[in-house]
């Protein structure tokens, strides 16, 4: 990164479909496993589609059912994901606080505790006012920043970006952005999702969920599957790192972000804006493309997203396409929108660290442009970096590019 | 911020006008009446007529004919920034906004449509205006905005997280200017949020209000509207005594003698006045109160850098909800 400080990731943590912690959810994907199943947290009868990839809520340590039940869904994944992240990178005391009391969060969610806002609307609508204010008070995405320093023991500056898809990008690029600019030493990034009855039938109002497997960069690919999740990092500069003492996992060299105005709802069919961001990302890390050994793709396999990265990889890497592994692992765990970018940041960095690379299941006949560069089956990682990239609604671009440590 | 960044321009759009002026006398904003959605009261509420000039000037673009209320109120103010400043390329812009409760409007239509006709019945031309980055997304299409551009959430304070991100663009070298907006919208059953919380205390009145609030923000120049000298963000509270530690802490942080503005509504009105007893307060217009959440937080820094009484002037946002940030803002020497 050609910054005054480098920015280095001490910790990681995740609760997804596939599992509740990062290591569980890791060994299954590359096992190849799909968390797709019938959708049963929320109401969904009657839409188009009914399938999905639901997350199991972790247990809540220490915390008594009564608070759990105020807790919206949002709130109890993002609190056992950020506390595996703070525990990765040694900042909580042993009774689980913040060793910072002072500690700066970066963090993204589209749909925040939507469920008390839908609640809340149906009690108004049927003339019920006993529950209002407590619905109401859960909903906004600052109650569940105010849940994660409530009950990890911390307070400080926090940012909710909300950039549609990208955000979870955005918001780890954020933070590696305060940390170069020396506005802070360390900050907790990442990002929250649970799905909702209002995203969930957005999406199938759109038709953009798929009936069957979703199957990123097929021919056949006939739409996304919802997930729900969240993902936190630890990012610190490498003095502060240093000076404490922490062990250093993984580096963030670079970030890009653009916007793309062709359209709300389907990026430019020729890349060309996602191809920017990367190539700011990989400008700011001092790399090359052919420094890149994985690339985790949006790949939310409808037919725009899929054909617009084609694009783009096509233009990055040109005729050396073929010597990056390529792969969604939105197949496996679901579009878990806000949260996507941090939880693929978090395979990013599991890549790097274990030299493995997860394989893209479900797409038996690739498209042409990445036939060649889909990763498979008991790949491994033979270039020095991993690219995480994310587009969103309202044409949000956004990419990562990690090293290890 | 470590550099104080300087403001270039700004633009309003809020139930007085698009003028400057407008914020100056609330008395002048026209009132409506509305009843709450669940029918418990009426309760005074200042709207803008979308029909009316200049504002109806964007109905018509082919990105916003559909838009929610929320993209009109954005992109009116975020345009004039950019008319007032030919100079500068819209191009190498970067944009971030700030919104508490963003695409009300459209979501709760979306929403109802979807309890009241059935899942299947869902609108698909509603759902892509409920995402809270889609008007961000339409003001950038139409007015050519090539920066980065980013759509942050959080209560009225987060007009502070959205002047830190700005500055943080410009200090880092991304790009030399940064538009900070802060934009809502009025729906009725914001009116049974705030009352089912006991968010309208009747010794502290105000009128909701809607609208949008921009300033363009670019490194220290001399030449300058104003300067924003220091920011102070995260002093976060869950109770009403957590607020009033939140709010001690954030004053605390800047020079005692500076004047401050007089900002507080509703329940955490009677806070600030306890807190700020003892340092001279400003009220920079006339009328009754009125609180646009995150347009209001732009306002207010508008009115503060067009003020000319006070080299400086301390703005509180009041955050309702979770946080209390306040800006320095200084005049040119």
């Amino acid at each position: 990164m050609n910054s005054r400080e480098e920015v280095v990731i001490t910790g990681w943590g995740c609760v997804s479909p596939l599992g509740v912690d990062a290591p569980s959810t890791w060994n299954a994907l590359l096992r190849g496993d799909s968390a797709r199943g019938e959708i049963s947290c929320i109401p969904v009868e009657g839409c188009r589609v009914t399938q999905g990839a639901e997350a199991c809520l972790p247990a809540l340590e220490g915390v008594v059912n009564k608070e759990v039940s105020r807790l919206s869904r949002a709130s109890r994944l993002a609190i056992p994901a950020a506390r595996q992240a703070m525990a990765d990178a040694e900042i909580l005391t042993p009774n689980g606080r913040s060793l910072f009391k002072r500690l700066e969060l970066s963090i993204s969610t589209t749909a925040c505790g939507m469920e008390h806002g839908e609640n809340f609307l149906r009690d108004i609508w049927s003339g019920n006012s006993r529950h209002l204010a407590s619905r109401i008070s859960r909903y906004p995405a600052h109650q569940q920043i105010g849940d994660l320093q409530q009950h990890l023991g911390f307070s400080g500056p926090s940012m909710i970006v909300s950039n549609a898809c990208a955000s979870g990008a955005n918001a780890i690029g954020h933070a590696a952005d305060l940390l170069r600019a020396g506005f802070t030493d360390i900050v907790l990034a990442g990002g929250y999702e649970a799905l909702c009855e209002l995203v969930f039938c957005g999406f199938d109002s759109l038709q953009a969920l798929t009936p069957e497997v979703c199957k990123p960069f097929d021919i056949h690919r006939r739409g996304l599957m919802l997930g729900e999740g969240a993902a936190f990092l630890v990012l610190e500069t490498q003095t502060h790192a240093r000076r404490r003492g922490a062990p250093i996992k993984g580096r963030l060299a670079g970030y890009g972000h653009t916007t793309d105005t062709h359209h709300i709802t389907q990026p430019d069919p020729t890349g060309a804006p996602l191809e920017a961001a990367i190539q700011h990302a990989l400008r700011q890390a001092a790399l090359e493309p052919a420094d890149i050994g994985y690339l985790n793709a949006h790949g939310t396999a409808t037919v725009f997203n899929d054909g617009a990265e084609a694009a783009a990889f096509t233009r990055v890497f040109k005729d050396k396409i073929s010597h990056v592994r390529i792969g969604s692992t939105k197949a496996a765990i679901g579009h878990t929108l806000g949260a996507a970018g941090s939880l693929e940041a978090v395979f990013a960095l599991e890549c790097l660290r274990s030299g493995d690379i997860p394989p893209q299941i479900n797409t038996t006949h690739p498209i042409e442009e990445l036939a060649a560069s889909l990763a498979r089956p008991g790949d491994k990682l033979a270039r020095p970096a991993v690219l995480s990239v994310n587009l969103g609604f309202g044409g949000s671009n956004a990419a990562l590019v990690f090293t290890a440590a | 911020m470590k550099n104080p960044a300087s403001i270039l321009s700004f633009g309003i759009s809020c139930p007085g006008g698009t003028a400057p002026d407008a914020l100056a006398d609330l008395s002048k904003w026209p009132v409506e009446s509305v009843p709450e959605a669940g029918g418990r009261a009426l309760r005074e509420v200042a709207r803008i007529n979308l029909a009316a000039e200049p504002v109806n000037r964007w109905r018509m673009k082919p990105r916003l004919r559909r838009a929610s209320p929320i993209s009109h109120h954005l992109i009116e103010a975020i345009a004039q920034t950019l008319e007032s400043r030919p100079d500068i390329n819209p191009a190498r812009v970067g944009v971030v906004g700030a919104f508490f409760f963003g695409c009300l409007e459209y979501s709760v239509k979306f929403f109802k449509g979807l309890s009241a006709e059935g899942r299947r019945f869902a609108s698909p031309v509603l759902f892509p205006e409920t995402v809270v980055n889609t008007p961000l997304s339409h003001v950038v299409a139409e007015l050519g905005i090539g920066g980065p551009v980013y759509s942050q959430a959080g209560d009225t304070s987060c007009w502070v997280s959205a002047l830190r991100t700005a500055c943080l663009w410009i200090e880092n070298g991304d790009i030399d200017h940064v538009i900070a907006a802060g934009a809502e919208e009025f729906e009725p059953h914001l009116l049974d949020a705030f009352h089912s919380l006991r968010w309208f205390p009747a010794n502290h009145p105000f009128r909701i209000a809607e609208g949008a609030g921009a300033i363009l923000i670019g490194r220290h120049t001399p030449n300058a509207i104003a300067h924003i000298t220091r920011l102070a963000d995260g002093h976060t509270f869950r109770s009403r005594a957590q607020a009033r530690v939140a709010g001690a802490e954030c004053l605390a942080e800047f020079d005692p003698g500076i004047p401050v503005l007089d900002t507080a509504t509703g329940w955490l009105a009677p806070t600030a006045q306890s807190l700020l007893q003892n340092r001279r307060t400003e009220r920079l217009y006339t009328g009754p109160r009125h609180e646009g959440f995150t347009a209001s937080s732009a306002w207010h820094t508008i009115q503060a850098a067009r003020q000319r009484q006070h080299p400086r002037l301390l703005v509180p946002h009041w955050g309702l909800s979770q946080n209390i940030s306040a800006v320095e803002i200084s005049l040119p020497t």
